[in-house]
């Protein structure tokens, strides 16, 4: 067999129309973020260059560091619930005997296509302390007495956007880890069962180990999908004392509100930075377990 | 099978068609945009052949002779209500065409600064949101309409609307057709039920300080049985208090004005005492309150009309409106010119119109939108009449209200500030917390979105 690969002049055209488009359209704005960051830029006027300023401004800005923390936080409340229902539903699922379980993955993916923003509003409205629909159940059903004023308080409020996005994907997920569950030869479980191995044991010893490729696959996207978390919370405000405000959130604010371009790019990349720090951790821990 | 595979064939297809039919759409739209900028750059070779009525428009403002004008106009905005305008304009001016591009929301300003930034496929007029405005008065994108002669356009105007269209420098920039007055709205039923009267001058003189108002509230609460509440919301009195108070910037540093910690108390007192009923301004409940009488008197500008539930006609001289314990405004929709228009002498004829008295009486009787023109008010003090408030004279209140209101520039930061102020304070409100501690955390929020400004 030839090794040698002909490098024909052609390819190079073959190739091109792709990095010509990711060089306008992906490079260039990723550059020019990065030239705006160093300047002083609201919009109306020339940009002014000064240099490192907005960065340390960036290094200072508590602000900041909450949106990460609050970030943070949110995308574990979502994440933990949302891949432990995806798993067991994924599970029962996927189950021989179980009657219309087509139907069921069908429902349950139903929320993942319902744009984030529709999400968001939905749910403000439904949680309205004085209108919303959850109170009056609540207060008919004698569990509360008052009113619950969910969105004045930091931990209803993160817990409610944790909710959104928690429902947004766990039916994404569902589909994945039945897709996962699919893939692990039928004749392991024979054999297991042929050992007189229980469910319990073969989903511990059988199932989990060998969907691991598929968790690492859902954790990972979902790190980096859910520190750009933005819209369903955008929707729902800031919430009491900036508690629910992501990252992004404060992206938009600095420059599409304050009309602070310069500084807003300077936060576009902070945020990238911290993604990357914590797209390399996750993958870190995941090939030192390999 | 080949009973079972009809199903997801058939699924597919759908998926695929429905994609087809949205990317049919994107590219409708994409297509619409280039033969607009097409028509656009037609309009310049329309502005060539109009040398002729740069001329002619100027003469047609001295004979009075307006259907001499031709041309093309493209406006922005992001409400409605300018197509109206825009009919109305053409119907004068067989001659030109007006062509309104509605983009409605709050993207509206980013969209039009990025258009602005770019330079290209710009509008002759943009419109300009209160909330904003001041962000943009003092670019160079708005054409100086005192050099065009537009001082002349506003010398009968309510103060206030004229000096919110200025640039710090003094300049006219933008000008608004209308006044945005704002008053306590009542269902008479409602109010003669909790008050004892339905009338405006009596309900005014109930509420006419907040110590008045919240003794007021504390009575329509309890003889409710704690079901209905005097007004919507505590935090209305930021609204009221907005223009009532000094300006949020004064040379380049924060200036909280000490009339801050006293509305706070009274908002705190407002709380504590269920005159309020915690609505949201322009939510889904605080309309529900409006329309039905849960809420006594719900604090609005005279715009805000279209919150009323007039479904057959049901609330025609069902409201009254009584005036709040200060004055005060909301709002308000400015027009300026695009300063590097080709078509500006056309695009002041349009401003001339809507500042004209003729547009704001024809505007006041159809929406009844308050005129900017303090002569409008005037002429027609004694015989206007609107639809929901039957008999009452509303003109009156409203007009003592705005030639109140003192002449302002807008800066930038005046809104924005504003807003955090009504965040921070806001919840200070709802979870009770000490004056000094929300002063605190607002100036921390001042400091960090604009760390040029001084904040001690």
């Amino acid at each position: 067999m030839n090794t040698k690969i002909n490098k024909s002049f052609y390819g190079y055209i073959f190739i091109a129309p792709f990095f010509i488009g990711f060089l306008l359209i992906g490079l260039a704005p990723i550059l020019y973020t990065f030239y705006l960051s160093l300047t002083k830029w609201d919009g109306f006027s020339d940009p002014v260059y000064v240099g490192a300023a907005n960065y340390t401004r960036l290094i200072h800005d508590s602000f900041f560091f909450q949106t990460i923390g609050s970030t943070l936080i949110i995308w574990i409340m979502s994440i933990v619930p949302q891949i432990l229902l995806a798993l067991g539903l994924a599970l029962i699922l996927n189950e021989r005997f179980i009657r219309g379980k087509h139907f069921f993955r069908a429902v349950f993916y139903f929320p993942h296509i319902v744009t984030p923003v529709t999400l968001g509003v939905l749910f403000s409205l439904m949680f309205d302390w004085q209108t919303g629909s959850i109170n009056k159940v609540l207060m008919n059903i004698g569990l509360v007495n008052d009113p619950v004023n969910w969105f004045n308080n930091p931990w209803w409020s993160r817990i409610i956007v944790a909710g959104v996005i928690c429902w947004q994907y766990f039916g994404f997920n569902l589909i994945i880890f039945i897709a996962g569950l699919q893939g692990i030869s039928k004749e392991v479980y024979e054999a297991a069962e042929v050992d007189g191995a229980t469910k319990p044991i073969i989903i511990r010893r059988i199932i989990l180990p060998l969907l691991r490729p598929v968790m690492l696959f859902t954790f990972i996207t979902s790190v980096i999908g859910g520190l750009q978390l933005f819209d369903a919370p955008l929707m729902l405000g800031d919430g009491p004392g900036n508690s629910t405000r992501t990252m992004i959130m404060y992206l938009y604010e600095t420059a599409f509100k304050n009309f602070d371009y310069s500084y807003g790019s300077a936060v576009a990349y902070g945020i990238f930075v911290v993604v990357m720090f914590f797209t390399a951790i996750t993958t870190l821990a995941t090939r030192t377990k390999e | 099978m080949k009973r079972k595979s009809w199903l997801p064939v058939s699924l597919a297809l759908i998926l695929i068609l429905t994609l087809l039919s949205a990317c049919g759409g994107n590219n409708n739209g994409n297509n619409a945009s280039p033969s607009s900028s097409a028509s656009d750059s037609a309009s310049p070779s329309a502005s060539a052949s109009e040398p002729a009525s740069p001329s002619s428009s100027a003469s047609a403002s001295e004979s009075a002779a307006p259907s001499a004008l031709s041309g093309k106009l493209v406006i922005w905005t992001f409400f409605d209500q300018v197509k109206d305008m825009a009919a109305k304009f053409m119907e004068k001016n067989p001659g030109v065409q007006v062509e309104v591009k509605m983009f409605p929301g709050d993207q509206y300003q980013t969209k039009l600064l990025t258009a602005l930034q770019s330079g290209k496929d710009l509008p002759d007029i943009f419109d300009l949101e209160r909330g904003y405005i001041g962000k943009f008065i003092d670019s160079k994108f708005l054409a100086d309409l005192s050099a065009m002669g537009g001082e002349d356009l506003v010398k009968d105007y309510v103060p206030y609307v004229q000096g919110l269209g200025r640039s710090s420098d003094g300049k006219l920039k933008a000008i608004s057709d209308h006044s945005s007055p704002g008053g306590f709205w009542y269902l008479k039923e409602t109010a003669k039920k909790y008050l004892g009267t339905d009338d405006a001058t009596e309900i005014g003189a109930m509420v006419s300080d907040w110590d008045k108002l919240i003794e007021t509230g504390k009575k329509v609460y309890d003889q409710s049985g704690g079901k209905v509440h005097l007004i919507e919301n505590a935090g209305d009195l930021f609204d009221i208090m907005a223009y009532n108070t000094e300006p949020w910037v004064k040379d380049g540093a924060l200036n909280i004005d000490p009339k801050w910690k006293d509305t706070y108390a009274v908002q705190q007192k407002i709380r504590e005492n269920n005159v309020d009923a915690k609505l949201e301004f322009m939510s889904a409940g605080w309309g529900t309150a409006l329309n039905s009488g849960t809420v006594v008197l719900t604090s609005m500008p005279a715009w805000a009309g279209f919150m009323i539930d007039n479904k057959d006609d049901k609330a025609v001289g069902k409201f009254g409106v009584a005036s709040t314990p200060l004055g005060f405004y909301t709002g308000g929709t400015y027009r300026g010119i695009y300063d590097k228009s080709p078509n500006k002498e056309l695009a002041y004829e349009f401003i001339k119109y809507i500042a004209s008295s003729e547009w704001q009486t024809y505007n006041l009787g159809k929406t009844g939108n308050m005129p900017g023109l303090a002569t409008v008010y005037q002429d027609n003090m004694d015989s206007f009449k609107s639809s929901f408030f039957g008999d009452q004279n509303i003109l009156k209140p409203y007009y003592d209200t705005v030639t109140k209101l003192p002449a302002l520039s807008a800066d930038k930061y005046g809104e924005e500030i504003l807003s955090l102020w009504r965040k921070t304070a806001g919840q200070g409100v709802a979870n009770k917390t000490d004056y000094d501690k929300v002063v605190a955390s607002f100036k921390k929020e001042v400091k960090n979105a604009f760390p040029e400004l001084k904040v001690d």
